[in-house]
């Protein structure tokens, strides 16, 4: 059973058990029902008292060990130990179909590759440090759920690049569970320039694929710029930046 | 026997008959998130199966990797200590790296989930054979006698991935 719906339904059950058993105690019959999961409780009358067998539901969900209840990578730092310039980012998730109102419990996933053009959790990535495998590493990946004003927040660094794609952060957008946008953005080339020219990307050096040149973003000018989000700040302090995802429900 | 730096692997499979709690997380998180992001290969949940799925869409395969990361956080509970298997005298035996595996699954029912970790030993010199019985030995240990030794049982879903043979001159140079 999924999470929310576990609760749900627990939160149910503990707001109509004592009617349940204040239904019995009147009637004093004997019932039998089946639960959702085909687990048939039945009741048992004895000495003109009536009780049910509670009904058998699976153990999950499993909290996170240390008693966390929900998957670490629900995080706002995404940022897990990577160096570069700090990139602080604000989604706005909105409804196409709804006069852009905002949309609030949207799933908002990220990911993109570190400062030297590696992602966390694949094994044998070309790059400028050679051959890298970082199985098992997370870092630069999370997500968050928008909040009441549609809004998701992430703090993380500014991206590296690898060779043949523009700089670039992937994101997925989820609402109700159900997939609304899978897409990529990216950022003014003059910024993402002095960035990679900076003493911690200095090594890489300039993107040598340009957004407008790029497989994703290069095919049209006009996704391009709606793909493009808007930075504040400076390499010393680094950037802030929002971005608005419109999505049809 | 000529000595031989080996790597093992050991696959942990988890499906729905799985009952340790940690096989039970895993199981249920890395369901939810099948659930979420096979959406990318399987728009309105026209396919019901991965392998289908698979078949019908090869970027399916990045489920694999995708789905880890929902269960990266127990693995780390772990502490780099295999479970379920143990050398002779029941130490647990160290692994390097822990990959996730998507066997098999299915959208709308979770029994047919089924997942593996292929848990991955670091280097490690194989002294002798003795029927099903490896004598193993770390490969970082210094260059001194007695080495140092365990010995661990041939058995179901273990094997070895990589096998490299060295004289006896060289075991401990490492």
């Amino acid at each position: 059973m999924e999470r929310k719906n576990f609760l749900k339904t627990f939160a149910i059950m503990a707001a109509a058990g004592p009617l349940i058993i204040d239904g019995c105690k009147k009637d004093g019959v004997t019932k039998s029902t089946t639960s959702t999961t085909g687990t048939t409780t039945s009741t048992t009358s004895t000495n003109g008292s009536t009780c049910i067998v509670s009904p058998t539901e699976t153990e999950g969900p499993f909290p996170y060990p240390g008693g966390k209840a929900n998957n670490p990578l629900k995080r706002t730092d995404v940022t897990d130990s990577q160096t570069g310039v700090p990139l602080a980012i604000t989604f706005l998730v909105v409804n196409v179909n709804d006069n852009c109102n905002v949309v609030t419990n949207a799933r908002v996933d990220i990911w993109h590759c570190n400062k030297d053009g590696y992602y966390s959790g694949y094994a044998n990535q070309p790059g400028i440090l050679g051959t890298q495998t970082y199985v098992g590493k997370t870092w630069l990946r999370g997500y968050q759920v928008s909040d009441a004003t549609g809004l998701a927040n992430f703090s993380t660094i500014y991206p590296g690049w690898y060779t043949g794609r523009a700089t670039h952060i992937h994101f997925e957008v989820y609402v109700n569970n159900v997939l609304k946008k899978t897409s990529q953005l990216t950022f003014s080339e003059t910024i993402s320039d002095a960035v990679h020219q900076s003493s911690l990307y200095a090594a890489h050096g300039i993107n040598t694929t340009r957004n407008a040149s790029d497989s994703v973003f290069g095919d049209s000018a006009t996704d391009l710029a709606n793909e493009t989000m808007s930075l504040a700040g400076n390499i010393a302090d680094g950037y802030t930046g929002s971005f608005t995802i419109g999505i049809a429900i | 026997m000529s000595k031989a730096k080996i790597r093992l692997v050991y696959k942990q499979v988890i499906d729905a008959s799985s009952e340790s709690g940690f096989e039970k997380a895993l199981f249920q998180a890395s369901y939810q998130e099948f659930l979420l992001k096979s959406q990318a290969y399987n728009r309105y949940g026209k396919l019901k199966t991965f392998s289908s799925i698979k078949a019908n869409d090869g970027r399916a395969n990045s489920l694999h990797y995708k789905l880890g990361f929902s269960v990266g956080h127990f693995i780390a509970q772990l502490n780099n200590k295999m479970p379920v298997i143990k050398d002779n005298i029941g130490n647990k035996i160290s692994f390097e790296a822990a990959n996730f595996e998507l066997i098999e699954s299915h959208i709308d029912d979770i029994s047919l989930h089924k997942i593996a970790v292929n848990y991955e030993t670091g280097a490690l010199i194989l002294v002798e054979l003795m029927g099903e019985y490896m004598l193993l030995a770390p490969d970082n240990l210094p260059n001194s006698e007695p080495l140092e030794t365990f010995v661990l049982r041939m058995q179901p879903d273990l094997s070895i991935i990589t096998y490299e043979e060295i004289s006896q001159l060289e075991i401990g140079l490492n």
